[in-house]
């Protein structure tokens, strides 16, 4: 018996060294997405800390498991039946589903309160108005991201409702992301700034985010959409200087110019061309 | 030993109409294949779309009210053949009845390969011919795989194009999904369930028949895709995706038409059994546990069937009718497909995992030579698991925009399915403590499923929270999780179930120290493929993309060279099986496990009423301390119920 006190504490050390190792590991490891807008972080901050509390229990069932199959066991079977006849605990059951209902239910209420913070007003809106010009960055610009077979096209309607192909945003300004789709379903999927959200036709979906760290990043399609759905990204997204982007609207607007009289005036929604209409068989 | 029922005197040498009819039933069945295909297909082009004239675009496949009809008239052709209408049309027109030596003929008397072959209604045929079934949906189902991570070791096309890209994620996937909801019901379920709760037969055994028999055509439906086209939009089928895609969707639409109705009858058959069939003796409160778990998974069948019966119905209207359900332009919502599709797709998934639940907790006590520790709760939580899976749905929606407020409730649910999931490992680290456990080759892969589908339910963590949901979403994360609850959970557990049952079922038996090899083999190559593909997720490669950001290469080549060494050694299991059990036929003794299960207490092979006597049933089979028996098999007085 004393081998196996000794085992049993060996086990509990090495989990308790892995646990700790790991958690620390993770506190100092890069979580993506990353910090690049305010609902990148808030992510990143919600993936670390279930990872915190899920890498103890992982590896604490595990060294139960191993605890149980090589330690704690009888000695090789040399009679038909077993010595121990354990048919239940009450105690234990009522313990570990106990435990398995309190760490349950704060992660609920963790979620559900990061969920509010981050994400006010997301969703599908049905408003028709757009925003008016943010007066401070505290207030959000519209942005409208436009999906189709297989690009993602942008509006500004605070600028005119310039439409281009490439999306820039300014810095530390909060961005309202009204994401649309003029064909079948697609997502938007700024991975940097931790946006994700479907494009359906005649739908306007609602993403907040601030982004807070300039750089070039990649957006791209995360809902199947049909033949070059792998090819729907693009790599050319920025997020640059309040004075960059007033400077980029310009050179928007002035190459937009002669086109704009051809733009469907802005709306949260459009109603596409190329889907089946009502009357006429899908091909 | 060929145990033969003594209860019947030997069959005439002439046999009825209807017997005749049964035996030549598979090429009667491929005969009405044709005909109803052609004939279908002949109404549906030429009739509704041409003569009309409302035929839209046909392309020179032709159009889908004619696929759609051939398909329909096709299947219905094959089952009428295979004579699965012998009977009520027989009894509507007032033949004579079917004579008992009828009857047991369709139930396999006689014996010979060739009641593999027809239209069976003894559940351990059934259950061999579910065994072969899903076995071949996995092997070409793999190999759909093979040719996906093939394909993405380079970061744009390379050896197919994205039309082929698409179609083989899309067969990949819809044949794996039709594959494992049967994975384990079908053959262990089948087999198993009515031995194991002491009767002769199923409560519909020509329904259980009719279960089977539907895989076939939906399995080749659905691979007749790649001859119209392909289809692009996966398994989830999205409209209006669907609405756009070419004949090739058709095909998905109608063989998921039939795997509903395949698992919807299942579960009905099931349900039924289970619970007006017991042995005299056994309440509910003393079923051997996989017995729980296949009720539980038959009611989420039963009641989750439906909705995308209703879907896929709906989605063929749209195609030919007209009917614009999920075409916003038509007043319709993409967002109804969604919800109908995931109604169904989520309890589907537990259709999955809760069957391998109750295996694994039906082989623990026997390797542990213990009782099965806190059966109660161990049901309890099944049950919990069968309740909660109705309303998590909407996790899937959590980027689609739709209904923000109900958010915080369905990360709620979705987080409690924790709750009753735990209580699985706790039954099993219960029955695993201080015991003899024989670390026999079923066991390993036992501990697999354990460590998989521990791995499996802690990202499933991640994703229910909604906030991380947000950046996991879609991406290779959630399929890396599917894939560590479905592959290293219920495909680990039917591998060892394989192991464990291939001797009462066949007599025969596989090498279980080559079979150790395999699973290290399997079993590291599985987790290097699904590791690789849980970073890349994270590092945000969307799900379904041919091409992806040059930076993830490498972890995506490691995840295709494990996988292709994954596929290798899966298909060293299928040569291991074919090898012993097939041409060496190797000899398995009669109780390898020393189990005191009910299941191995009968000869092997089981007779054909598998008791002549109904056994009594005594205490549940777990009484390894003991070493009491479960049943009376031998009772006094001849227990009432019949075949």
């Amino acid at each position: 018996m004393r081998n196996r006190a000794t085992a049993t504490r060996v086990v509990l050390i090495v989990w308790l060294v892995v646990a700790v190792v790991g958690d620390v590991a993770l506190a100092f490891g890069p979580i993506p997405p990353g910090q690049a807008s305010d609902l990148a972080s808030s992510e990143s901050l919600v993936i670390l800390l279930l990872a915190e509390i899920a890498w103890p229990v992982f590896s604490g069932v595990l060294a139960a498991l191993f605890f149980t199959l090589v330690i704690n066991r009888m000695a090789p079977p040399t009679a038909e039946v077993s010595a121990d006849a354990l048919r239940g605990n009450t105690r234990v059951q009522t313990i570990w589903i106990a435990t398995t209902l309190v760490i349950v239910l704060s992660l609920a209420v963790y979620g559900t309160v990061a969920l509010a913070i981050d994400q006010p007003g997301a969703g599908i809106s049905t408003t028709s108005a757009s925003l008016p010009a943010p007066a401070s960055q505290d207030q959000p610009l519209e942005v409208q991201v436009i999906a189709q077979q297989w690009w993602f096209t942008y509006r500004y309607p605070t600028y005119g409702g310039i439409e281009t192909a490439q999306l820039v945003l300014p810095v530390n300004q909060k961005i309202q992301f009204h994401i649309t789709s003029l064909d079948v379903i697609h997502a938007f999927w700024f991975f940097a700034l931790g946006v994700k959200a479907d494009a359906v036709p005649l739908n306007d979906n609602v993403v907040t985010a601030t982004p807070t760290e300039i750089g070039t990043y990649r957006v791209q399609c995360s809902e199947l959409c049909g033949l070059w759905h792998g090819n729907m990204a693009d790599n050319t997204a920025m997020v640059v200087s309040t004075s960059d982007f007033a400077a980029w609207i310009q050179q928007q607007t002035a190459l937009d110019g002669p086109i704009m009289k051809y733009l469907p005036p802005y709306s949260h929604t459009y109603t596409g061309t190329n889907l089946p209409q009502p009357g006429v068989y899908a091909p | 030993m060929d145990v033969v029922s003594t209860t019947r005197p030997p069959m005439s040498t002439a046999p009825t109409l209807a017997r005749r009819l049964n035996e030549w039933g598979l090429l009667l069945g491929l005969i009405g294949a044709v005909i109803g295909f052609i004939a279908g297909y002949a109404l549906g082009s030429g009739a509704i779309s041409n003569f009309y004239g409302g035929g839209g675009e046909p392309t020179s496949l032709g159009s889908d009210p004619g696929i759609l009809l051939g398909y329909a008239m096709s299947a219905l052709g094959f089952l009428t053949g295979m004579g699965f209408l012998n009977y009520p049309i027989g009894r509507l027109l007032g033949v004579k009845r079917p004579t008992e030596e009828d009857n047991a003929y369709l139930h396999g008397e006689g014996g010979g390969l060739g009641r593999y072959f027809r239209m069976t209604t003894d559940h351990k045929v059934i259950g061999m011919q579910y065994m072969v079934m899903i076995l071949a949906f996995l092997f070409i189902g793999g190999l759909g795989a093979m040719f996906i991570r093939t394909e993405l070791l380079t970061p744009v096309p390379s050896v197919a194009n994205a039309q082929s890209y698409l179609t083989l994620v899309g067969l990949h996937s819809t044949l794996m999904i039709f594959m494992a909801s049967a994975a384990i019901i079908g053959p262990f379920g089948n087999y198993f369930v009515p031995i194991m709760i002491g009767t002769r037969n199923m409560a519909f055994p020509r329904l259980e028949a009719l279960t089977f028999w539907l895989l076939p055509p939906a399995g080749l439906i659905l691979l007749s895709t790649v001859f119209l086209g392909g289809f692009t939009t996966g398994w989830t089928g999205y409209a209006p995706l669907a609405d756009q895609n070419v004949l090739g969707m058709d095909s998905y639409l109608m063989g998921f038409a039939l795997i509903g109705l395949s698992i919807g009858l299942s579960g009905l058959n099931m349900i039924a059994t289970i619970l007006t069939k017991r042995a005299p003796g056994m309440p509910l409160s003393r079923m051997p546990i996989f017995v729980w778990s296949v009720l539980v998974t038959s009611f989420l069948g039963a009641l989750a069937s439906p909705a995308l019966i209703a879907a896929v119905l709906m989605e063929m209207f749209s195609r030919t009718y007209q009917a614009t359900f999920f075409i916003p332009a038509g007043g319709g919502s993409p967002y109804l497909w969604e919800n109908l599709f995931w109604f169904f797709g989520h309890p589907e998934v537990y259709i999955f995992v809760v069957p391998a639940f109750g295996l694994i907790m039906e082989m623990l006590p026997v390797f542990t030579r213990k009782p099965l520790w806190g059966y109660r709760v161990g049901v309890g939580g099944m049950v919990g698991v069968g309740l909660l899976s109705f309303v998590v749905w909407q996790h899937h929606l959590f980027t689609s925009g739709l209904a923000p407020s109900l958010r915080p409730f369905y990360m709620f649910s979705t987080e409690m399915i924790s709750v009753p999931t735990g209580i699985i490992y706790l039954v099993s680290l219960g029955t695993l403590w201080r015991a003899r456990t024989r670390f026999s080759t079923p066991m390993l892969f036992i501990f697999a499923f354990f460590f998989n589908f521990l791995i499996g339910g802690f990202t499933g963590v991640f994703l229910s929270d909604v906030p991380s949901d947000f950046s996991l979403h879609a991406s290779y994360f959630v399929q890396a999780h599917f894939h560590y609850t479905i592959m290293g959970g219920e495909v680990f557990a039917l591998m060892g179930a394989i192991v464990y049952y291939l001797p009462k079922m066949t007599g025969r038996t596989m090498d279980i120290k080559l079979l150790r090899y395999q699973f290290w083999a399997v079993f590291i190559t599985f987790n290097g493929t699904f590791i690789s593909l849980i970073a890349v997720g994270i590092l945000g490669m969307p799900r379904r993309a041919i091409s992806y950001a040059a930076y993830l290469q490498p972890l995506n080549d490691s995840a295709s060279i494990f996988a292709l060494a994954l596929g290798l050694s899966m298909a060293l299991f299928l040569g291991i099986l074919i090898w012993e059990v097939v041409i060496k036929q190797r000899v398995a003794a009669l109780n390898p496990w020393e189990s005191l299960g009910v299941e191995w207490q009968v000869p092997t092979p089981v007779p054909m009423f598998n008791f002549d006597r109904l056994p009594v049933s005594w205490s549940l089979p777990y009484d390894y301390d003991t070493g009491k028996p479960a049943a009376d098999f031998g009772p006094a007085v001849p227990a009432l119920s019949g075949a």
